[in-house]
């Protein structure tokens, strides 16, 4: 994305003065607790969470495979029931005035009130978090395919067709590629809404996965141990939109 | 027909199913309230006349954090934006930090922040704005950058002074990008809020829904979800009559 053109050029001022940055924040974090601005009971150093990070990652492994097996399932199916319905819907004009206005609206309004009606509906298991997490990540993937569409030209479509391609070579050759960059933005969309209907419900649920104990962690005080499994929990999502960057770079390289 | 008779037709067919199959279906009261009491109960919580405790104080609370965290979205992240597009080294030294914040769910940082700033408003509009600043940072950003160089050196030859190229030709040549950028951080920062609510229960609309879930009072829980997904629709109209506005 935007963190291509910048490499080449990034001079020592900026470097010097981002990890200036990360590091005052660190001395600043480590001295408000050594010198209690907070109460300890409420905020762990730097360095005490990342003393508790071994003991964490051992008591989080089933919590890891809840979170992540739940996010794919949902992730997978969101934005493969989006970008389906959203191609169908896109491609014609008609269907797509009439129902890209309750789209966005899908879109806009806070999804996150149908909590408690969806713990009503679904009961507190896996399928809560699932079913929630999906939902949230369908919205953005189906407006974004929506919105690919209009980014293929007719021309390059007439002229394909002209020099004698099949349906199959138009929709490989002419059609994907160009809808590919707005595709991978509503890609990013999808991951990072379904990640978070994840974590929401985890919380309101309080029993499985990454979110639940996080959330019972802080609930019970255990404030380095709590430090440690957000600092776990950010590197794992940090971890999907890394792999999910470099899958959009490699099919998105014929455009370099 | 027309897509726009088209689309009401299909939001009429959604409550009329909806309707047929809270009443007619074999389904529990408790999990499914028909339409038309719903918006009975709407007008009922408006009027006070209802089950519902202090409707009004609670949705001011609600009103009053969701005002403070996207206050302070729109100062500190255009402010942000401002300082990243105008100083090179500074937005390369900040902006990847900041890429790497937006990928995080921020959600799993609200723990961390309820803990240290209690129970009460502080922690929902400290999310808030943690939820909603970053869209508006990178959009005002993007915005300011797009602007053509040689717009400005016109304006410039033409006798324009440095204010007067600032609003008369920057601010409106960013807008676009800076109100979209607004719009979106105002939709997160009402989830953000709302989610602050609803994890830690305490006061305000989030407070409500969590009572009706509680007590199984289906009808009033439909009704108050109605409401405050309402927030979100009345915001995003309000940006669209801006975006005529000020977008020509």
């Amino acid at each position: 994305m935007a963190k291509k053109k910048k490499k080449a050029g990034i001079g020592i001022h900026a470097q010097l003065m981002r990890w200036g940055f990360i590091a005052l924040f660190f001395i600043f974090w480590e001295l408000s607790f050594r010198l209690e601005w907070i109460d300890p009971l409420f905020l762990a150093g730097p360095i005490d969470s990342f003393k508790a990070l071994p003991e964490v990652i051992g008591i989080s492994k089933p919590h890891v495979y809840a979170t992540v097996g739940a996010f794919f399932i949902a992730f997978l199916s969101s934005s493969a029931v989006g970008a389906v319905l959203g191609f169908g819907i896109g491609s014609v004009n008609y269907l797509y005035k009439t129902f890209m206005p309750l789209l966005i609206l899908g879109v806009s309004i806070p999804k996150v009130v149908l909590l408690p009606l969806f713990i009503l509906w679904f009961g507190i298991g896996k399928l809560t978090i699932i079913t929630y997490a999906a939902l949230s990540g369908f919205f953005p993937m189906i407006i974004n395919t929506m919105a690919a569409i209009k980014e293929v030209k007719p021309n390059q479509v007439l002229i394909a067709k002209a020099m004698g391609y099949n349906k199959i070579q138009i929709y490989r050759k002419v059609v994907f590629p160009s809808m590919l960059p707005v595709l991978s933005t509503g890609l990013f969309y999808a991951c990072h809404s379904s990640m978070t209907g994840i974590f929401i419900m985890e919380m309101a649920l309080a029993r499985y996965g990454l979110g639940a104990m996080v959330y019972s962690l802080a609930v019970t005080f255990r404030t380095g141990e709590l430090y440690a499994g957000v600092l776990l929990t950010a590197s794992i999502t940090i971890v999907i939109n890394v792999a999910l960057w470099s899958l959009a770079r490699y099919f998105g390289k014929w455009r370099d | 027909m027309s897509p726009n008779l088209a689309r009401l037709g299909f939001v009429l067919l959604i409550f009329v199913v909806w309707e047929g199959f809270a009443r007619l279906g074999n389904i529990s009261p408790i999990l499914v309230a028909p339409p038309t009491e719903v918006i009975w109960h709407i007008l009922r919580i408006f009027s006070t006349f209802t089950t519902v405790p202090e409707f009004y104080t609670n949705a001011w609370i609600t009103l009053r954090e969701l005002g403070a965290a996207f206050g302070i979205t729109v100062f500190l992240g255009v402010a942000m934006g401002f300082a990243f597009s105008a100083n090179k080294t500074v937005g390369d030294a900040f902006e990847p930090i900041l890429l790497v914040f937006y990928a995080i769910p921020k959600i799993i940082l609200y723990p961390i922040v309820f803990l240290m700033l209690g129970t009460e408003m502080m922690p929902k509009i400290v999310y808030g704005i943690m939820v909603g600043i970053f869209v508006v940072v990178l959009n005002t950003a993007a915005g300011l950058r797009q602007v053509e160089p040689v717009y400005i050196a016109l304006a410039r030859s033409m006798g324009y002074n440095k204010l007067e190229v600032f609003f008369k030709v920057i601010i409106p040549a960013a807008a676009p990008t800076m109100l979209a950028g607004l719009r979106m951080g105002f939709g997160r920062c009402i989830i953000g809020v709302i989610v602050g609510e609803l994890l830690v229960v305490n006061a305000g609309l989030g407070y409500l829904i969590d009572w009706a879930s509680f007590q199984y009072f289906t009808p009033e829980l439909y009704a108050l979800i109605l409401i405050t997904l309402s927030l979100g629709y009345f915001g995003n109209l309000g940006f669209n009559i801006l975006e005529n506005r000020w977008i020509k």
